[in-house]
């Protein structure tokens, strides 16, 4: 059984809201993901993601300010629980294992290859 | 300045989202797009906000359908389903008991209203129902009571003609069974009736072809209905084809066909001549009863006020023709004669109407065996609803806690009210659909007992579908609110100190319930064993006549000439005993001839008697016993003016002493001829008609024709019955052969009162069981809750009986008190029951034991399956547990 659920892109939006740290809110995750990772991101897809990561917890919400430029819209900052840091560790361990998992040699017939 | 973005993409948005992210993601949107504004320009901020808002469009984000607000109890209604079921899982042997209770007691009401709403429905068909009335003729002449629902041929055009407010006269005649050919192909039918031309004026049968109005305003024309159509011509359009009458020689055309009569008519005919060629149809004798004549009334005719115009309309129609017959009409009424026309509404027909079985169309229903039903229905119910109450109250010690605790956290009572009605309402719906399905299955059964043709399907009828909802809404209520109030009354200290006992009121309230239960079994099984007794009195009773190894060959009189030919043939058989010739057959279909007697000079003090034509073969083969006298002697001419009579006819005229050789007359017209007769023989009363009915009087007379009784040894009738079709067919008869046995068309009679028998027998078990359900569950929890009891009392030397006998103790003499309330009232209903009958039993003292007895022992055997588990358990395991 999986222990902890993270797919490839609420990976991306669980880390950008750990690089923002204190900062992470809908535009700002949205404009860091695009800029560092140089891909396109919808705001649905993206707040589809961090309601799907606040369900399972791994993600917890707080008002922010409501500034002009947001029409009097107060900002939801995001800030990532203890079992979201899990959760990403699982995600990150279980990566590395198999990075070093895979045999040098592997490495020099892709060279040989190439 | 300020840019907003486009209004209808962010009204749609404003819509669609979840409302609990509206103002965070839509912040979002209007940064994202102030941003693009500044750097695109407005156009492409419009594009592109148009496009995040059809990508926001997505699961997650849309707000849920059932509405996300949780102000409501909504949640708190999902936390009782799942505590409701948790507690079904928990006590899944209880709830099996319960549910199917409820089950058997649901769907043995949901048969029996189908019933009832179908016996209920007979001839409400027809537009004008509340409008149609049957008049119907009844009287005593000479101290003998007249009954008849046909009435005199001109009867229907008086009272047309008299009174305003019959707006519609119409009349039936009903054929015997005629032969009818069409081309070379014979068949015979029994449902032929003629019927004046505006017959479909007043009753309601939709033409397929042909019209109304003018189908049968022609002598000789005919409407069929569709099915039959189909008999007589295949795939052929029946308009204009002739049918011949064989009998009567008569050609009729067919000018329309109706649909099929409805299942729920009081008649289903299957031809309907015209009257109009039928000359004695337009005669003015108002003293042959032939015709069943109906009415229709102007709206709002009071009935009664109507039937209270006869008495004036007999006096100055019949009056004259009576004073015929050699004495005023005045002097006939003075003389203790009374004779009237009666008004009985269409819809009473089926189920209120008691005319003697030749007189009436059909076999009607019976209004007692609604009410009846009605009674069994309503008493299950009742039945399984207590169970359902008394075991929800005696778990109450079990969820006391639950109850406790969450009243300490602020449950209110009205929530903890909902709660428990919740759980009633899971476990109705349950037992609804399980009701439903056992309806589905069984139904076939059912109807095959009551002889209806009930489909479930009836029951997604919305009307129908709405009232099941209706009745499960009612039992849930019923079931669960007595529960319900009494365990969201518990005080929370008390349940949580565990000083929740689960004595005093509420084990009153139970007792009472279950002496009720019992009451209601009780009497069902007094009212089984009466029941069956009765069936088996009729069954066993001697009927005066040898009913067994007799062959009724109905049909035979087709052989024309031949039938003496066929007759000594018969005779040549070693199987056969003896063959005689008659039309007159003591069960089924008979002929049925009646005619007016007197002794001596006593002319105005006749009795109106049955008459059979039989040949000197009769009385043997049926084995009937002359009392006194002789039979018919074989040949003479001078055999035709004598007769055998019964003693009933003996006892009528007072010719007890020497009856042998008096004479009997007997009216042969109107106008005052009449023959003598002189009495050979006196047969002893054999049961003619259903013993519901008294013997009446009957004469013999030496007069055959008809059909054939073959009175057989044979062992192998259906060897013997080929051999004799073998017979019959080198006689090349265009008709086939058919044939009864006179046991089954005796057993024929009595199988709508023995299907009733037995489907009181089978609810009345059903209801039996499940009262024992209710014992059952309730000796489980008393088993429960005394567990630790019984451990002591085992430890401390009582052995299994002792302790079966503590826990059933209290049952049984709650089932002992119901006795004393059942006894009386099942003794009152079943001899109001027995009263219908012409021959009963009369209820032994022994049929009371034997009920109290077996209902005991069905209780004591229920309760022993958990006491004997019970008291055999280790002590150890109850006691070890604190």
């Amino acid at each position: 059984m999986k222990k902890y659920q993270l797919g490839e892109f609420e990976e991306v939006v669980m880390l950008t809201v750990g690089v923002l740290y204190k900062d992470a809110y809908g535009v700002s995750i949205k404009k860091e993901i695009e800029s560092r990772l140089s891909r396109k991101v919808s705001v649905g897809a993206l707040q589809t993601a961090l309601k799907r990561l606040e369900d399972k917890g791994y993600l917890k919400s707080f008002d922010g300010e409501a500034t002009e430029e947001r029409a009097g819209r107060p900002k939801k900052y995001f800030q990532i629980t203890a079992l979201g840091k899990k959760a990403m560790e699982y995600s990150k361990s279980t990566r590395d294992e198999l990075w070093n998992a895979i045999p040098k040699v592997a490495w020099n017939y892709k060279l040989v290859v190439g | 300045m300020k840019t907003s973005p486009p209004k209808l993409p962010l009204r749609f948005f404003r819509w669609f989202c979840h409302p609990r992210l509206l103002k965070y993601i839509e912040g979002d949107l209007i940064e994202l797009y102030e941003e693009r504004v500044k750097e695109n320009g407005k156009r492409k901020a419009d594009i592109k906000f148009l496009g995040d808002v059809l990508l926001l469009f997505r699961p997650g984000i849309i707000r849920p359908v059932e509405g996300y607000e949780r102000l409501n109890s909504y949640g708190m209604y999902k936390s009782y389903f799942k505590i409701g079921w948790r507690n079904v899982i928990r006590n899944k042997s209880l709830f099996a008991i319960n549910i199917s209770g409820l089950a058997i007691g649901i769907a043995t009401c949901l048969m029996i209203m189908m019933f009832v709403v179908d016996e209920l429905s007979f001839d409400r068909y027809n537009t004008k129902a509340d409008q149609i009335v049957r008049v119907v003729l009844k009287g005593r002449v000479n101290g003998e009571i007249i009954k008849e629902a046909v009435t005199a041929a001109p009867v229907a055009a008086a009272l047309k003609n008299e009174f305003p407010e019959v707006r519609e006269a119409t009349r039936l005649r009903r054929v015997g069974t005629p032969k009818i050919t069409y081309q070379n192909n014979t068949f015979r039918n029994s449902q032929v009736a003629f019927v004046d031309p505006n017959f479909f004026d007043v009753f309601t049968l939709p033409f397929i072809q042909g019209d109304v109005k003018t189908a049968l305003l022609l002598p000789n024309s005919i409407v069929i209905t569709k099915e039959q159509a189909e008999i007589y011509f295949g795939t052929e359009d029946p308009i204009n084809k002739l049918l011949e009458f064989k009998d009567a020689k008569e050609q009729y055309k067919v000018t329309g066909v109706i649909k099929k009569v409805p299942a729920n008519s009081h008649f289903h005919f299957d031809l309907f001549a015209s009257m109009e060629g039928l000359a004695h149809s337009k005669e003015d004798k108002w003293l042959e009863s032939n015709y069943f004549t109906y009415l229709v009334l102007s709206e709002g005719t009071d009935v009664n006020e109507f039937e209270s115009k006869m008495p004036a309309i007999i006096k100055k129609y019949m009056g004259p023709q009576v004073a015929q017959l050699g004495m005023t009409f005045e002097k006939f009424q003075e003389s203790g004669n009374q004779i009237g026309l009666f008004i009985q509404p269409l819809t009473d027909i089926h189920l209120f109407s008691d005319f003697a079985g030749a007189s009436e169309l059909e076999p009607g229903g019976d209004i007692n065996s609604v009410y009846i039903f009605g009674a069994v229905a309503l008493f299950m119910l009742l039945i399984a609803c207590i169970n359902f109450m008394n075991l929800s109250t005696a778990g109450a010690t079990t969820r006391s806690k639950e109850v406790g605790v969450k009243k300490v956290l602020g449950s209110q009572k009205n929530q903890l009210v909902h709660q428990f009605l919740i759980e009633s309402f899971i476990s109705t719906a349950v037992a609804m659909i399980l009701g439903v399905l056992i309806v589905t299955v069984s139904i076939s059964i059912f109807n095959q007992l009551s002889g209806k043709e009930l489909e479930a399907a009836f029951l997604l009828n919305p009307k129908v579908l709405a009232a099941i909802i209706g009745l499960g809404i009612l039992i849930s209520l019923l079931a669960g609110s007595y529960p319900a109030f009494y365990l969201s009354s518990i005080k929370p200290i008390a349940a949580l100190k565990n000083k929740f006992s689960n004595g005093g009121k509420s084990k009153g309230i139970r007792s009472t319930l279950v002496v009720f239960q019992f009451v209601i079994s009780a009497t069902l099984m007094l009212a089984i064993i009466i029941v069956s007794q009765q069936m088996n009195f009729i069954q066993g009773k001697n009927i005066g006549y040898n009913r067994d190894q007799l062959i009724v060959l109905r049909e035979s009189n087709l052989l024309g000439n031949n039938e003496s030919a066929f007759r000594n043939q018969l005779l040549t058989d070693p199987r056969i005993e003896s063959v005689t010739m008659s039309a007159f057959v003591p069960a089924g279909p008979t002929d049925d001839n009646m005619t007016s007697v007197w002794v001596g000079e006593n002319k105005e003090e006749f009795r109106r008697t049955v008459i059979y034509g039989i040949d000197p073969s009769y009385i043997p083969t049926m084995g009937m016993q002359l009392i006194t006298g002789r039979n018919f002697l074989e040949g003479p001419e001078s055999e035709n003016d004598k007769v055998i009579v019964n003693e009933a006819l003996i006892k009528a005229f007072s010719l007890e002493g020497n009856p042998v050789g008096q004479t009997i007359n007997q009216r042969t017209d109107n106008s005052g001829g009449y023959s003598s007769l002189t009495i050979v023989g006196v047969i002893k009363d054999f049961h003619f008609r259903s013993l519901h009915e008294p013997i009446a009087p009957l004469m013999m007379l030496n007069n055959p024709y008809g059909g054939l009784i073959i009175k057989t040894k044979a062992t192998e009738m259906a060897e013997l019955i080929e051999s004799i079709q073998a017979k019959w067919q080198a006689f090349n008869v265009e008709e086939p052969f058919t044939y009864a046995l006179l046991d089954e068309l005796y057993n024929e009679t009595y199988l709508a009162e023995q299907n009733m028998g037995t489907i009181l027998k089978i609810f009345g078990l059903l209801t039996i069981f499940v009262a024992c359900l209710g014992l059952f569950g309730l000796v489980t929890f008393t088993a429960e809750q005394r567990v630790k009891e019984i451990g002591i009392r085992k430890i401390l030397g009582a052995d299994v009986f002792q302790i079966v006998s503590i826990l059933s103790k209290d049952l049984i003499l709650l089932v002992a008190i119901s006795f004393i309330i059942a006894f009386p009232l099942g003794f009152y209903l079943m001899d109001k029951w027995l009263q219908d009958f012409a021959y009963k039993i009369e209820i032994q003292w022994w049929v009371f034991i034997a009920a109290g007895v077996s209902t005991l022992l069905i209780a004591l055997f229920t309760v022993s399956f958990k006491t004997v588990k019970a008291a055999l358990a280790n002590p150890v395991d109850s006691l070890r547990s604190e």
